[in-house]
C-alpha cells in the first residue's frame, strides 16, 4: 500500500529553537512527519521576534507550522524521563543548541544511542560539536562571518554589508532536513541509526562555488574580495541603473555577442580587449561601462528589460520583497502560502521550495501554543494518569501559555 | 548487508550543468550512489571556468567529483535511445536545462515517466516549470532579483550588492538532494516514483525568515528594505568598524543586558526607547554611537571580539576574508577546507560536502571525470553494447572523448 504522506509514522522529537532547527523539523511536520516540539518553560525565544499579536508571534508560525508543543524544564529529571520515554518510541530527534546542553540534559548522543539505537540524532550548530570555536555563542550571521561570506559582501573600499534575511539558518535547516532523510532510508535498509553533526559554518562556507578553489588554484594571486555591485571576476555581470530601477544583467559565451549586437556595440566584438571571458575579465570597468551607457540612453527599465529578455540575454529587475509578493510568476506557482493561524487569522509566509509531483499539496497546519498538548502527549502518548500530570504541573516540570 | 555509505546501490543519471545540478550530483557521490553523468560534446560550460590547468578547470572538479561521464550528441536518436535504455537501470534521473528542453530531447517526464514509472525525476532551474518567467535564462543572481534578495543587500542609499558566491544555486543543489532523498524513502516505502520541480527562485525566496510575514503581518506598515550594515527590523544587530577592520555583533536576545552593561549603560535596561529589539531599531543610531565610542577604545578587532564574546557572552565575530577562514584553525581541526587531489590539475582546495554521517565519517576517494572517460565502460556493461556497435556510434559523432 502506498504510504498517505512522504514521511507517514515517522516520529520526531524536536529540541530546536529560532530558525534552523525548527526550519528543518517544520519541512518534516510538512512532509507527513508527527513532530513533538519541547520548549522550555518560557518558550522558544523566536515567540518574541516581531510581529506580534495578542502576544502571539507570527515570526514563530512561520517556522514551527504542524508541530505539537510541549513545554518542559529540562533541567528536572521528571523532564528528562519523559524525553527518554518519547525518544524510546520515536525515530529522529533535532536539536540545535550550543554543543555541551543536550550532555547536560542527559540527551547527548551517547545517552539517547543507548536508550534506542535506531535513532537518528541531528545536531545542528553554528561551529559544529567540537573544535576550537565550537562553545561561541553562534547566529547566522556570525556563522556566515566565519565562512568569509560578509566579506564578500559590499563595495570593495566601504564596509561589508549583509543580506536581510538568515539564509544560512534556513538553508541550513534543509540540509539537516536532508542529511536526517537520507540516514532514514539507510536505516531502512538495514543500516542503524546515527548521529549528523552539521554546522552553519561548515554549510555556509560550501557557498563558495568558486572562491576556495580560485584562491588556492592560483596560489593567492587572486584573492577573493567583494566587488560590491558587479562581479569580481566576469564581465558583464552585475547590477546597473536604468532610470528609477536597478536591472541585473549577465552575458557570458554567446550571450556576449548577443549583447554587443543589442547595444549596437558590434566594434566590441572584434577589438581583442573584449575578445573572450579572459579578456573581458581584464577590461571590465570598460565592459560593464558600455551596459551602463546603454541603459542611460535607454531610460525606461521596463523597456530595457524587454529587448534583454526578448534576446534571451540573463536579466532580471531587483526586486523589493512586498514586489516579489505581487508578481504574476510568484501567483502562478503559489510562492507565497497563506496560513490560517487561530489568533492572527490569515498570514502570508513563503512556501518551502520542494514540489512533490506525489504530494502537491501542503497540508493546513497550525503553530502549536506553549504547552498546548502537555496533557495530550502524557497520556495519549505515555500514559500518564491525570493524578500525575496535575502533579508535574504543580511542581513546575511542565506549563502552558496562550502564546 | 555492509554499505560505503548512505546512498551505495542507489543509481543516478545526470544530465546536468554548471552549479546547482551538478552540486546536488556531487552529495549524491558523496554519498555514494553511482552516478554517470551525460555532457554534450563541447561539455558542460563548467568546464571552461578558471582556474584552468592544462585544459582542466578546478571550478568544474570541485563540482563533478565522483561521477561517471557519458558524452554523446542528445540530438541524435541514437545519442537518445541510449539515454532511455539507461533510465531503465536508474534510480533517479537529475536535469538542470531550461524548461522545455529535456522535452526536446524526448525526456521529459512525460516521456521518462512511460520508459521507467518507478524513477524519481528531478528539474532543478532557475524559475520554475511552469509560470510567466519559466522560460527566461536563469543564473544565480538572476533568481536572488526575482526573490527579492539583491533588493535586500546593500546600503539603503546606493546600488545593491552581489555577494560573491553563488549560494543560490549551491542551496538549491542541496533542496534538490534533499526532495530526491525524500522521493527515494517514500519510493523504498512502496510509493512508487515521481517528478521533483525545484527551483532557485523557490528555495530562495524561502530564506526571508522574517521579511514576508513582517511585511504581511504589519499591514504594509513594514516595508522591507536593505539597510546596508544593520539590521532592518532588530538591534543591535550589525556591522560596525574596530580601527582598521569590521566586526558584526548580534545582541537582540538576552544578551541586550550584557551588552548594555558592558558599555556602562545599564539605565537603558528600563528605558522604554529600548524594551525589544524592533523598538531599539527605531533609537539604533543611540545604540551604534555607544558601541562604536567603546570600539575606539579598544585596540584591535580580535581583543574586541574576545571581550564581547568571551567575558559577555555577547555573540560577536570578525568579519574574515576567505583566506582568512581557510588558514583558520576551527576550519583545519574540522576539516572543512577539503584538499582533493585531479589526476591532471593534481592538488587543489575546495569546500568540502557539510553533510556528516557518524556512520561514514571519512570522505570517499572520488575523482572528476574527464569528458566521455567513461562512454565504453558504461555502453558496454551497462547496456550490453558490442565493440562494433561503441565503434560505429564513436565514427557517425554520436560519442565523443577528451582529456579534459
Amino acid at each position: 500500500m502506498a504510504p498517505q504522506s512522504m514521511f507517514d509514522g515517522i516520529k520526531v522529537i524536536d529540541f530546536s529553537h529560532f530558525v534552523a532547527g525548527p526550519h528543518c523539523t517544520k519541512m518534516l511536520a510538512e512532509h507527513g512527519a508527527d513532530v513533538i516540539k519541547i520548549e522550555p518553560l518560557n518558550g522558544d525565544p523566536a515567540r518574541l521576534l516581531p510581529m506580534h499579536k495578542d502576544g502571539r508571534s507570527a515570526f514563530y508560525v512561520q517556522h514551527n507550522l504542524g508541530k505539537k508543543s510541549m513545554s518542559l524544564d529540562l533541567t528536572k529529571p521528571a523532564a528528562q524521563k519523559i524525553c527518554h520515554d518519547l525518544i524510546k518510541d520515536a525515530d529522529v530527534v533535532v536539536e540545535n543548541f550550543s554543543p555541551g546542553v543536550m550532555k547536560r540534559f542527559n540527551m547527548d548522543w551517547a545517552s539517547l544511542k543507548a536508550i534506542n539505537p535506531n535513532l537518528v540524532m541531528c545536531s545542528i550548530s553554528c561551529f559544529g560539536q567540537d573544535g576550537p570555536l565550537a562553545s561561541l555563542p553562534g547566529y547566522d550571521y556570525i556563522g556566515q562571518s566565519y565562512a568569509g561570506i560578509l566579506d564578500m559582501n559590499g563595495e570593495p573600499d566601504r564596509a561589508p554589508v549583509f543580506a536581510d534575511l538568515t539564509f544560512g539558518d534556513v538553508s541550513s535547516g534543509t540540509h539537516a532536513y536532508a542529511a536526517i532523510v537520507a540516514a532514514l532510508f539507510h536505516r531502512f535498509r538495514g543500516g542503524e541509526g546515527q548521529h549528523l553533526d552539521l554546522c552553519l559554518q561548515e554549510i555556509l562556507f560550501s557557498y563558495h562555488e568558486m572562491n576556495v578553489q580560485l584562491y588556492d588554484a592560483s596560489a593567492g594571486a587572486y584573492t577573493p574580495k567583494r566587488a560590491g555591485a558587479t562581479h569580481g571576476v566576469a564581465a558583464p555581470a552585475g547590477i546597473f541603473r536604468c532610470g528609477e530601477r536597478y536591472l541585473f544583467v549577465l552575458a557570458l559565451g554567446a550571450q556576449w555577442d548577443k549583447l554587443a549586437k543589442t547595444m549596437g556595440r558590434e566594434d566590441m566584438l572584434s577589438d581583442p580587449r573584449f575578445a573572450d571571458l579572459a579578456a573581458r575579465r581584464e577590461n571590465k570597468e570598460a565592459v560593464n561601462q558600455a551596459v551602463q551607457t546603454w541603459l542611460d540612453a535607454i531610460v525606461d527599465p521596463d523597456e530595457a528589460l524587454a529587448i534583454l529578455q526578448d534576446a534571451r540575454i540573463p536579466s532580471a529587475p531587483i526586486l523589493s520583497v512586498p514586489e516579489v509578493m505581487e508578481h504574476p510568476h510568484t501567483r502562478a506557482r503559489n510562492m507565497v502560502r497563506t496560513v490560517v493561524d487561530p489568533v492572527w487569522g490569515p498570514l502570508k509566509i513563503p512556501r518551502t521550495p520542494l514540489r512533490f509531483s506525489t504530494f502537491p499539496d501542503i497540508p493546513e497546519q497550525t503553530a502549536g501554543f506553549l504547552g498546548e498538548h502537555n496533557h495530550e502527549i502524557l497520556s495519549d502518548v505515555l500514559g500518564y494518569s491525570a493524578e500525575n500530570i496535575a502533579v508535574l504541573e504543580a511542581e513546575g516540570v511542565i506549563n502552558s501559555k496562550q502564546v | 548487508m555492509t554499505r560505503k555509505h548512505v546512498l551505495d546501490g542507489v543509481k543516478v543519471l545526470d544530465f546536468s550543468h554548471f552549479v546547482a545540478g551538478p552540486h546536488c550530483t556531487r552529495l549524491m557521490a558523496e554519498a555514494g550512489a553511482e552516478v554517470i553523468k551525460v555532457e554534450a560534446q563541447i561539455g558542460d560550460a563548467a568546464r571552461h571556468l578558471p582556474i584552468i590547468k592544462e585544459g582542466r578547470s578546478g571550478y568544474f572538479i570541485q563540482h563533478n567529483r565522483g561521477k561517471k561521464n557519458l558524452c554523446l550528441d542528445l540530438r541524435t536518436t541514437e545519442g537518445q535511445e541510449i539515454c532511455h535504455e539507461l533510465i531503465k537501470t536508474v534510480d533517479v534521473v537529475i536535469e538542470n536545462f531550461t524548461p522545455g528542453v529535456m522535452k526536446k530531447f524526448n525526456m521529459d517526464w512525460d516521456a521518462v515517466s512511460k520508459i521507467n514509472p518507478d524513477v524519481i525525476m528531478c528539474s532543478i532551474s532557475c524559475l520554475g516549470q511552469e509560470g510567466p518567467l519559466a522560460k527566461l535564462p536563469g543564473f544565480d543572481y538572476i533568481g536572488q532579483a526575482y526573490s527579492g534578495i539583491l533588493g535586500m543587500t546593500g546600503e539603503a542609499d546606493g546600488y545593491p550588492a552581489l555577494s560573491g558566491m553563488a549560494f543560490g544555486d549551491i542551496s538549491t543543489g542541496a533542496h534538490a538532494y534533499g526532495a530526491i532523498v525524500t522521493a527515494l524513502y517514500h519510493k523504498a516505502m512502496g510509493g512508487g516514483g515521481q517528478f521533483l520541480d525545484i527551483a532557485l527562485l523557490d528555495c530562495l525566496f524561502s530564506y526571508h525568515e522574517m521579511n514576508v510575514q513582517v511585511y504581511d503581518a504589519s499591514g504594509g506598515a513594514q516595508v522591507p528594505q536593505r539597510s546596508g550594515h544593520q539590521h532592518a527590523f532588530v538591534a543591535p544587530l550589525g556591522l560596525f568598524k574596530c580601527q582598521e577592520d569590521y566586526l558584526i555583533i548580534v545582541a537582540i536576545g538576552a544578551q541586550w543586558n550584557n551588552l548594555i552593561k558592558l558599555l556602562g549603560r545599564e539605565d537603558w535596561a528600563d528605558d522604554p526607547r529600548f524594551a525589544n529589539p524592533l523598538v531599539r531599531n527605531e533609537n539604533r543610531d543611540e545604540i551604534s554611537a555607544e558601541i562604536e565610542r567603546w570600539l575606539s577604545t579598544v585596540s584591535d578587532v580580535t581583543e574586541a571580539v574576545r571581550i564581547l564574546v568571551q567575558e559577555n557572552h555577547v555573540p560577536a565575530a570578525p568579519i574574515l576574508s576567505v583566506p582568512d577562514v581557510m588558514a583558520h584553525p576551527h576550519m583545519q581541526q574540522r576539516g572543512i577546507v577539503q584538499t582533493v587531489k585531479d589526476r591532471i590539475f593534481g592538488e587543489v582546495k575546495i569546500p568540502g560536502a557539510p553533510l556528516r554521517y557518524s556512520q561514514y565519517p571519512e570522505r570517499l576517494e572520488l575523482q572528476a571525470p574527464f569528458l566521455g572517460e567513461h562512454n565504453e565502460e558504461i555502453l558496454r556493461e551497462q547496456l550490453g553494447y558490442s565493440p562494433e556497435k561503441i565503434s560505429a556510434l564513436q565514427a557517425s559523432g554520436v560519442l565523443s572523448e577528451k582529456n579534459v
